[in-house]
């Protein structure tokens, strides 16, 4: 059983991070030990190299702490999110060089984070430079070895690899082993896959394998939800709001969240409103540890299986308009001089799919005709895969142009790194539409409307 | 007098050292931005504006005792890099089972580099109750945790 007792209702069990735990751990009581293929087994005695031998101890090892009893083979294709090359990730580097030099390579090409800088559209000045050259001084060793393990070129590096753009979306109930919280929340929820939240390095560790060991959300009991989330806000919710407020609830258990399919035509999941999808989830993984939810007419297992999804004494939350504000109000102003302008906009984080940033270049340059204006009072910072850029010049041509006229810079590399940045993180005061980004850096959060008055006036509406 | 807690040895060892505590879950990449972006390696002070035990307070070579570890899942590398770095745990302690970005952080660094942080989970609420920051603890290879 995966967080469920044998009377079928939750142990109470928590920090597994993957919704579920081994319902009889028990300190004392002898350790679990997971059975093994011949295959595998000789893989752990070292018959197929020194290198595989430790990958297979490491994930027989994780395995058998959360009980799992067997491991499975891995579909579809990874995703790894190893992509920053600081001095801080000198010994995991260090680990899969070895794994590359010994011939070792993913059971599929995969897809990575983005970078963590941009010399060309961001950090094109020598203060950045300057920063990245001393603070990323392993950036070229990593993606060297992601090149040897199997991944692409870097203009598919994103976070949100499951755009079509990049095409990395595994068939529902393919089993993969993912890192990157942000794409495992959605992969899980709106794809249907099953992967657990691999930490970085698992999710290589375990494409090398070819296997993951089965726990947690791979399984159909870690797939239940513990919460009902009854969202009755008025108007369209505040996503980014809704899942700081969902994360910060559940933790790390699964959400089974209503009120929301009216904002899914059809109950589909599209190229035109995954976006809703990605910012909630993001946020109930960044505030929280949510690997999981499930939307009620939406998402694949909740389509298919319904409320019969919900555990016997599962708990509720409610969501209405006075709880969406006390949120919002959670949310710190971290600026050093707290009534100031803003200095910047970041807006993308997990990166914008091609629907989003087409809907926030209207939004912008609209709002600046309206004020007469033809460029904002603050740079604009727009993240996205290197494919959905091509296709925004290539299919918006005259809005393209006019975001660039506007100030904004359209990028591929990550958001939250570039906000952390050291330089970046003292001299900007930020503002941004992504409770991601909020949670990771001391960027203020604005809505949409909001966020767009403040970049065309440069100044934060009272 | 100390309080004696036994939990379920994940990686074990002898260890005496100093408590740090976060009753709530601890962002493990939220609490190490300094480090992992900003080049910092000389000291480790917790950068998660939201813990409000811990942010400020500098976090390396302490035993951390929490319920969990939340956030991203560079949480994984960031506890072997920290390591790396020289400014990270002696020890982890958790109330409650261990998650999943954190045992992939410590088992992937113990296993491969050799390098140990004494790891023991599923203490009981009773120890989070009980254990202060500042508090001198001793850690057990059979998972008996003393406070004070």
């Amino acid at each position: 059983m995966q967080g469920l007792g044998p009377d079928g209702k939750p142990t109470g069990q928590k920090a597994t991070y993957t919704g579920a735990s081994q319902w009889d751990a028990k300190p004392g009581a002898a350790p679990h030990q997971m059975t093994l293929t011949r295959e595998e087994q000789d893989i752990l005695d070292g018959k197929e190299g020194e290198e595989k031998a430790k990958l297979m101890k490491i994930v027989v090892a994780y395995g058998n702490a959360f009980g799992a009893e067997k491991l499975v083979a891995l579909g579809g294709a990874p995703h790894s999110n190893m992509y920053v090359g600081t001095e801080y990730m000198r010994s995991m580097i260090a680990m899969f060089d070895e794994c590359a030099e010994a011939g070792l390579k993913a059971y599929a090409p995969y897809t990575v984070n983005p970078r963590p800088y941009d010399l060309y559209n961001v950090n094109n000045n020598v203060e950045d430079m300057e920063q990245i050259y001393e603070g990323y001084k392993l950036q070229r060793e990593l993606d060297w070895v992601h090149a040897r393990l199997g991944a692409p070129d870097l203009n598919f590096r994103s976070c949100a690899c499951y755009l079509d753009e990049i095409g990395n979306a595994p068939e529902p109930g393919t089993y993969v082993a993912w890192a990157e919280s942000s794409a495992v929340n959605f992969g899980n929820s709106a794809l249907g896959i099953r992967t657990n939240r691999n930490g970085a390095g698992m999710d290589l560790l375990s494409a090398i394998l070819g296997k993951a060991p089965l726990f947690g959300l791979m399984t159909d009991d870690g797939r239940r939800a513990k919460w009902l989330v009854e969202v009755k806000t008025t108007n369209e919710p505040d996503w980014g709001a809704v899942g700081t407020g969902i994360g910060t609830k559940v933790v790390e258990d699964v959400p089974y969240i209503t009120g929301l399919e009216k904002y899914f035509e059809g109950g589909k999941v599209t190229a035109d409103n995954l976006h809703l999808l990605k910012a909630m989830g993001s946020a109930t993984a960044a505030s929280g540890a949510v690997g999981l939810y499930h939307v009620e007419g939406v998402t694949p297992d909740a389509r298919e299986k319904g409320r019969d999804l919900l555990v016997e004494g599962y708990q509720t939350y409610v969501i209405d308009d006075a709880e969406q504000a006390r949120i919002i109000k959670t949310f710190p102003n971290l600026w050093p001089e707290k009534d100031a302008d803003p200095t910047a906009a970041f807006i993308g984080c997990p990166h914008n799919s091609y629907f989003e940033i087409v809907k926030y270049g209207r939004l912008i340059t609209e709002a600046l005709d309206k004020a007469g204006k033809k460029e904002a009072a603050i740079p604009i910072y727009m993240f996205c895969v290197n494919p959905v850029k091509r296709r925004l010049v290539a299919d918006e041509g005259e809005l393209s142009s006019k975001m660039t006229q506007a100030g904004v810079r359209v990028t591929n590399m990550c958001a939250v790194s570039y906000a952390g940045m050291k330089g970046v993180a003292e001299r900007t005061r930020g503002i941004t539409n992504s409770a991601k980004t909020r949670t990771y850096s001391n960027f203020r959060y604005l809505p949409d409307d909001i966020l767009v008055e403040a970049i065309v006036m440069g100044k934060i509406p009272s | 007098m100390a309080k004696t807690f036994k939990g379920r040895t994940l990686l074990p060892g002898e260890l005496k050292g100093e408590a740090l505590v976060s009753k709530q879950a601890f962002n493990t990449s939220a609490s190490y931005l300094e480090n992992m972006f900003a080049g910092r390696t000389d000291s480790a002070p917790c950068t998660d504006s939201a813990n409000k035990e811990l942010y400020g307070k500098d976090m390396a070579g302490k035993i951390l005792c929490t319920t969990q570890t939340v956030g991203s899942t560079m949480g994984a590398g960031c506890i072997m890099g920290m390591n790396d770095l020289k400014v990270g745990f002696t020890a982890m302690l958790f109330s409650a089972h261990i998650d999943s970005i954190a045992a992939g952080g410590l088992f992937m660094d113990d296993i491969w580099n050799g390098r140990r942080i004494f790891t023991i989970d599923l203490l009981g609420d009773e120890f989070l109750e009980a254990v202060k920051t500042g508090d001198p603890i001793s850690i057990h290879e059979d998972g008996t945790v003393e406070v004070g």
